[in-house]
């Protein structure tokens, strides 16, 4: 009988290393589901799906690409959260995370997941004027709007990246703008070339056309240094204004997923950083592949996420102020 | 431009894509035809599938979808009352009667011939005028899509025809359910108890197949349906199209008005095929001598409704390749689809692409065809679609919309949606109030909601300077003009009801 215990015991030992040894070797064995928390042809999309079409090589399962658009992106990053933590669901968002929190969307964190890194990175955050209007770089803009308090207008999605700069911006200069919501992307470029607000806040790659064919004006790009891609824009730092938002998309697992999954997922990532195709694919969208290991990307993640929060009391008083003008 | 044309037309006669040009037109008559699955999930499911292809075959393959779904949806709308995808909302008001009077033939043989002719004219539109067409999106800011969404709630009046009282209640309450969810601009959740999943609101189509869908299937369950010998098949003739020359030529202002209504509508981002059938469907009504012939069978309704909502179809394609701004949901995946070949749609795509460009039109145009011709022989096909018992045929739709339900944005609250939309639809059926006033509702709220808040920081919370712009004053107009109009209306009707009680 004891032996037989013994022999059933070493049976369930021997299950059980197999299948620990079998999550070490064999991960991934069926298709991998990222979830990008917005719909599809937009930029978070697209990077996920170039960046998906390289992982499916290095990690040699599909790599599906699932679309929870809603709520500001929190419905998707929700059901990642709620996600069996078995490294087969996945999160594809870029800094917006912080700002559901810091609006209050969500209660959670990227800290509340477990981080495979930053993949990719825009640093391509500009302020677009009409070219048919006196704004030739941000100062004229900074005064237009010190002359006129209130009335020079800047379009925005509420709550969006757009909206934390141009908090930032006016906290900054000390300008009084008129902050206007248009809604995404594309109907800020509408908005622009209505010429219903005097600029806007969006990325270079969605109106690069614009500015080729004469209709649009950049007067500033939101990076450290100029980007090379773009290397005739001024910084906002070159035109005195101190700040710097750059764009970057990470992957994120539900919390508790083992971490030799997760780093094997983040080798993949680092692996497609480095391939010169994937790069090269992604650049013709203006973004360039930058990978950041889990603990370097927390880092870093963390450090934006308290800038970001410096604004929070600017924008719950944005919304506070919106409400009372309602009233 | 012939030129150009030329190109373009040469890029897709290959093999390759016409093949695909097929493919996509069969596989989006499925998915339109199919209540729950919709154009949308059709061009989503094969988007990924274009990315290794050459862009002239990936968007052969995209226009046929879009050509094929879009029109497939006339056919269940008409056979079983259901419309396949919310395009053909309105085409099941008339189709529906038509066909359970013996008539599904002329009601398809029509559907599918002022599907065409709607596609047609919309490309004739987008090929020809397709910049001045696009600088028209450029005039519309926030105080302008309110007032078009004010004047468009006034349609619930002409939906609900004698029932004014009854249509208003189900509009209203299609708006106090579209406030559900995040407010817009400031996200606000509101009316969402803390239950997080509520804080998207409820999507438009888990609520169209609820309303449409459940609520028919559970109707039908209901009545005697296994009893009664199902004889409208048997009934079932056509010749040619089913429509006589002259039944033809009497909807040439009807095609011409619904066209317009669907390229124009098209146009506008955000609204398309799904708001475009219902809009035409109550303009053809209310400037009808006979509205009240309207909802019990007749050709002008299916014409006005299958003309627009294929019309929207060149309207969308207009923003999408000059602006760069899709204008419904299917040209925003299309977009996606062009910007991974490295194509920018915006205004330099005519010119450093012209032959992708001239590609599409070609592409779309030849999905034209290749959809009258499969539709044409499918409608005896489609029309067996009758013979299957209904207690077999239903449980599968059931099924089918549950997967929609669920496929358009992978959550399982979608499916409670659609189950919750079913009931309301039901109880509504049953207590005879109309239910498509509540989808108007549903679309128009946060369009009006949305473009009065954006109008108002745009004014400085001044609401007065709403009416400095054109446009705006000319709906303000058009919508007080529209409830006169309803209720002096209403008031005859009583009083020469009352006179001759």
């Amino acid at each position: 009988m004891k032996s037989f215990q013994k022999v059933a015991a070493l049976l369930v030992l021997a299950l059980v290393a197999s299948f620990a040894v079998q999550a070490q070797v064999k991960y991934p064995t069926k298709p991998i589901q990222v979830i990008v928390p917005a719909g599809p042809g937009g930029d978070t999309d697209l990077n996920c799906r170039i960046m998906a079409k390289y992982l499916e090589k290095e990690l040699g399962q599909p790599v599906i690409i699932v679309n929870v658009n809603g709520a500001g992106g929190s419905l998707g990053s929700r059901k990642v959260k709620d996600s069996a933590p078995d490294g087969y669901t996945a999160l594809f968002f870029h800094p917006s995370m912080f700002l559901n929190k810091l609006m209050g969307l969500v209660d959670y964190s990227f800290v509340d997941f477990e981080n495979a890194g930053i993949a990719v990175m825009d640093n391509t955050n500009i302020f677009v004027v009409n070219a048919t209007s006196p704004y030739k770089n941000l100062n004229d803009y900074i005064s237009a709007a010190k002359a006129k308090p209130g009335k020079v207008r800047f379009a925005t999605e509420t709550g969006g990246f757009t909206h934390l700069q141009i908090l930032a911006f006016q906290d900054a200069t000390g300008a009084d703008l008129n902050v206007v919501d248009v809604g995404s992307a594309a109907q800020k470029i509408v908005a622009l070339l209505g010429k219903q607000v005097d600029a806007i806040g969006i990325s270079y790659g969605i109106i690069k056309d614009y500015v080729a064919s004469g209709k649009f004006r950049v007067i500033g790009v939101m990076s450290d240094v100029r980007n090379p891609m773009i290397p005739t824009i001024p910084t906002f730092k070159e035109q005195g204004v101190n700040m710097s938002f750059p764009k970057f998309f990470y992957y994120l697992f539900p919390k508790g997923t083992p971490q030799d999954i997760v780093g094997r997922f983040s080798d993949a990532i680092a692996k497609v950083a480095a391939n010169p195709d994937a790069q090269a694919e992604l650049n013709k969208f203006m973004v360039s592949a930058e990978y950041m290991t889990p603990a370097v990307a927390n880092k870093y993640m963390l450090e934006q996420e308290t800038t970001y929060f410096k604004y929070q009391n600017l924008m719950m008083n944005a919304k506070i102020e919106k409400e009372e003008v309602k009233k | 431009m012939l030129e150009l044309f030329a190109a373009g037309f040469a890029s897709v006669f290959t093999l390759a894509s016409m093949f695909m040009i097929t493919l996509g037109v069969f596989v989006g008559i499925i998915f339109g035809s199919i209540p729950g699955l919709t154009t949308t999930m059709a061009v989503a499911l094969c988007l990924p599938l274009t990315f290794g292809m050459p862009p002239a075959i990936a968007m052969s393959l995209l226009m046929g979808l879009y050509i094929g779904g879009t029109s497939g949806g006339l056919i269940s709308a008409i056979l079983i009352n259901i419309p396949g995808t919310p395009a053909s909302v309105a085409t099941c008001w008339d189709g529906h009667p038509m066909a359970s009077r013996g008539e599904a033939g002329k009601a398809l043989g029509a559907g599918v011939v002022f599907s065409f002719l709607g596609t047609l004219l919309s490309i004739v539109a987008l090929v020809f005028i397709a910049p001045p067409l696009a600088e028209f999106a450029l005039l519309f800011g926030p105080v302008e899509y309110f007032a078009l969404a004010l004047f468009a709630l006034t349609m619930i009046g002409t939906l609900a025809g004698k029932q004014l009282a009854k249509g208003i209640v189900v509009g209203l309450l299609g708006l106090i359910l579209a406030f559900v969810g995040m407010a817009p601009i400031d996200a606000f959740p509101r009316f969402t108890f803390g239950i997080h999943d509520l804080d998207g609101g409820f999507d438009i189509l888990p609520a169209l197949i609820g309303l449409f869908a459940v609520s028919e299937i559970l109707s039908v369950a209901e009545s005697d349906f296994a009893l009664k010998k199902e004889n409208v098949l048997t009934k079932f003739k056509m010749k040619g199209f089913g429509f006589s020359v002259k039944e033809f030529l009497g909807q040439m202002y009807n095609m011409f008005r619904s066209a317009l209504i669907g390229i124009g509508i098209g146009i506008l981002p955000g609204i398309g095929a799904g708001t475009s059938n219902i809009v035409a469907y109550s303009v053809a009504k209310s400037q009808d001598k006979h509205p009240e012939k309207y909802g019990t069978g007749c050709l002008d309704g299916v014409v006005a409704s299958e003309t627009s909502n294929n019309a929207s179809i060149g309207g969308a394609m207009v923003p999408l390749l000059t602006l760069g701004v899709p204008g419904d949901t299917v040209t925003a995946m299309i977009l996606g689809g062009l910007m991974i070949h490295g194509l920018t749609p915006g205004p330099l795509l005519f010119i450093s692409n012209g032959v992708v460009v001239y590609g599409i039109f070609a592409s779309l145009i030849i999905a034209n065809f290749v959809m009258l011709i499969m539709e044409f022989f499918g409608i005896r096909v489609f029309a067996k679609l009758l013979s299957v018992p209904k207690h077999i045929l239903l449980p599968v739709i059931f099924a089918l919309c549950v997967v929609g339900a669920y496929g358009l944005n992978n959550r399982v609250f979608d499916v409670w949606v659609v189950m919750l939309f079913g009931v309301i639809g039901y109880v509504l059926n049953k207590l005879k109030f109309p239910t498509s006033p509540m989808i108007l509702g549903i679309i128009l709220g946060p369009m009006a909601e949305t473009g009065f808040r954006r109008g108002m920081q745009m004014n400085e919370g001044n609401f007065w300077l709403f009416f400095t712009r054109p446009i705006g004053v000319f709906f303000f107009f058009a919508t007080v003009f529209m409830i006169v109009f309803t209720a002096v209306g209403n008031v005859r009707n009583r009083r020469k009801e009352e006179a001759r009680a």
